[in-house]
């Protein structure tokens, strides 16, 4: 793209890559770092750039003697039966939206795309009496229900771009020998569809497992709460802070979304860029 | 650019296909498949939409059983609340500054991330690791950089000379104001870089290598032939990213509060205050109405798009 054979343009290359690679980086690095020290060391004005004793008793203390467990499975409980929930209602919307024809269709799925107009903050003012009034607030089950409102329009919307791909002569022809419908999108659509389905639940599982203002709002008890304001209330308040800690239980705490994003990201990042880019 | 069309390579595909649709008789099959996505819609996104927006002409506060009707008076009581006009003025200069500071960075990322380098490939994937990290790990992360005792921010800029003191970032007004922008600016570079990236794609080789044996040199490049390729994909990301900005909550009410005082309460934190701490949902709701209206542009720029991306 650009012709970097003199020296200015070597430089002028260089020092971007620098200035902007380590406004990226470095805040990841120090919260490798930092998770690491022990906490003489963590707690120097002038710090360390790296750990001069390499200990792991921040993470031992956060599996042990925090709660830090409990909220992963409470996360993994409600981010993934909400991004399945999602997923199973998007993936058939979709379909419809991609490949049958109906009065009211685009103005339809229109309307549900702009429903990412609609603040979070706002519909959880009616959500939060809603789910009193059905007796779902502090429920796992409430929570899940609620997290459908950050991924669904998207999701849709995704899976609808890629199934208008789908030739339709593929469809016409299992039809001619007398599939039905469901069964066609069910044996023959489908399976050829696993990364935008994969992807779809990626990108709604990482709404829900990222979120902090629906937990905190809608869960009370400490036994359901997830990692969100759960890593909050239990490293950051008034009284203490413990950063080491903080830094271990937050790597935790990304480790599974992170790991699935690194097998997933192209298919992650043609999704979510698809429509948009044409 | 193509979609997510890996498995479909198989296939022939005909430029008709996807215009075409299938036969009106099996619209009702259609819409059967549709119905759940759109009962869950419903319930759970639009009728709380409308009822919020409703709720705007009721008084309802914690003491009370039951809202009562009082039409516009919340909003007249909002036009003397110096907070909530504050509040409006803290959210411009949080979503210019996020929007325009992650456009600069993003973009550069991308160029950068463009141009064939070894070690690229890995780098491009790490630097899209803030973007995935849950919203409290983020503003961990910067609580720890902004820290008043222990923070590296106050270490590099006292080992550099640009202070004298360690300074207390997250208790003055625009220490946090710095402190919440750089966490949303550094969370969403990846998302920018992204849709940078994919526009680059497309972009025309052969007439760059012509430019360039004109005589064009780098500067000229960027400024004649990239840019104003990439000047649609510019519009998507400004739009879709005042859009998120504007909503953006989490990291902010991690790493302040709103706080000090006021300093950093965007609208989305004085929503959530004034429904959940004071319980006075009538106002947070009339908020919210304002709320929407400052999205609607920007909502209606990203659907006049998708609809010419449609057709």
């Amino acid at each position: 793209m650009f012709d970097l054979s003199s020296t200015t343009a070597k430089v002028v290359f260089g020092l971007a890559l620098l200035f902007i690679g380590f406004f990226l980086f470095f805040p990841l690095y120090w919260l490798v770092i930092s998770s690491l020290k022990g906490n003489a060391e963590l707690y120097q004005i002038i710090p360390t750039p790296a750990p001069v004793m390499p200990t792991l008793e921040h993470f031992a203390n956060a599996i042990t003697r925090g709660k830090l467990p409990m909220y992963l499975t409470n996360s993994l409980i409600t981010s993934g039966a909400s991004a399945l929930l999602v997923t199973v209602l998007a993936l058939y919307a979709g379909y419809s939206f991609a490949k049958y024809r109906y009065f009211g269709r685009q103005p339809v799925m229109l309307f549900m795309l702009s429903a990412q107009m609609f603040p979070f903050g706002l519909l959880l003012i009616s959500i939060y009496p809603m789910m009193s009034s059905l007796n779902l607030l502090d429920t796992q089950l409430g929570l899940i229900l609620s997290y459908i409102v950050f991924a669904l329009p998207v999701s849709t919307y995704m899976l609808y771009s890629y199934f208008a791909q789908v030739p339709d002569e593929l469809i016409d022809a299992a039809r001619a020998d007398g599939a039905s419908d469901l069964r066609i999108f069910h044996t023959i659509v489908i399976p050829i569809s696993i990364p935008p389905i994969v992807t779809v639940f990626l990108y709604s599982f990482m709404w829900s497992w990222n979120d902090l203002l629906y937990s905190m709002t809608l869960i009370v008890s400490d036994s359901k709460r997830t990692i969100g304001p759960g890593l909050l209330l239990t490293y950051l308040n008034e009284v203490n802070s413990d950063w080491g800690g903080a830094m271990a239980a937050s790597l935790m705490a990304s480790a599974p979304i992170v790991i699935a994003f690194m097998f997933l990201q192209r298919f992650f990042i043609q999704g979510v860029t698809a429509g948009a880019v044409k | 650019m193509a979609a997510i069309d890996t498995k479909l390579s198989h296939y022939p595909v005909s430029p008709r296909a996807s215009r075409r649709g299938l036969k009106a008789g099996q619209s009702r099959i259609g819409l059967l498949m549709l119905l759940p996505a759109a009962i869950a819609f419903a319930a759970i996104i639009l009728y709380p939409f409308l009822q919020a927006l409703g709720l705007s002409l009721y008084q309802y506060t914690v003491e009370m059983m039951s809202p009562q009707w009082t039409g516009l008076s919340n909003f007249g009581r909002l036009l003397g609340d110096r907070a909530v006009w504050g509040s409006f003025a803290t959210t411009a200069i949080y979503v210019t500054l996020t929007t325009l500071g992650t456009l600069v960075l993003g973009l550069g990322w991308a160029l950068l991330m463009n141009q064939p380098f070894r070690g690229r490939g890995v780098l491009r994937s790490l630097s899209l690791l803030p973007w995935v990290l849950p919203s409290t790990v983020s503003a961990f992360i910067w609580g720890w950089i902004f820290n008043s005792r222990y923070g590296v921010l106050n270490a590099l800029l006292l080992q550099m000379g640009l202070i004298e003191y360690p300074q207390a970032w997250l208790s003055t007004p625009q220490g946090a104001m710095l402190a919440v922008v750089m966490t949303k600016i550094w969370l969403s570079i990846p998302l920018f870089m992204a849709f940078f990236l994919a526009g680059l794609q497309n972009l025309d080789r052969e007439q760059i290598d012509a430019a360039r044996v004109d005589g064009a040199g780098n500067w000229a490049i960027l400024r004649d032939h990239i840019l104003p390729h990439l000047r649609p994909v510019l519009i998507i990301v400004v739009v879709l990213g005042v859009i998120g900005n504007l909503q953006q909550f989490d990291t902010i009410y991690a790493l302040t509060g709103g706080g000090p005082v006021r300093a950093t309460a965007v609208l989305s934190v004085e929503v959530y205050r004034r429904a959940f701490e004071q319980w006075d949902i009538g106002i947070a709701s009339a908020i919210g109405v304002l709320w929407v209206a400052t999205l609607l542009p920007p909502a209606f720029l990203y659907l006049r798009m998708l609809i010419k991306g449609n057709n």
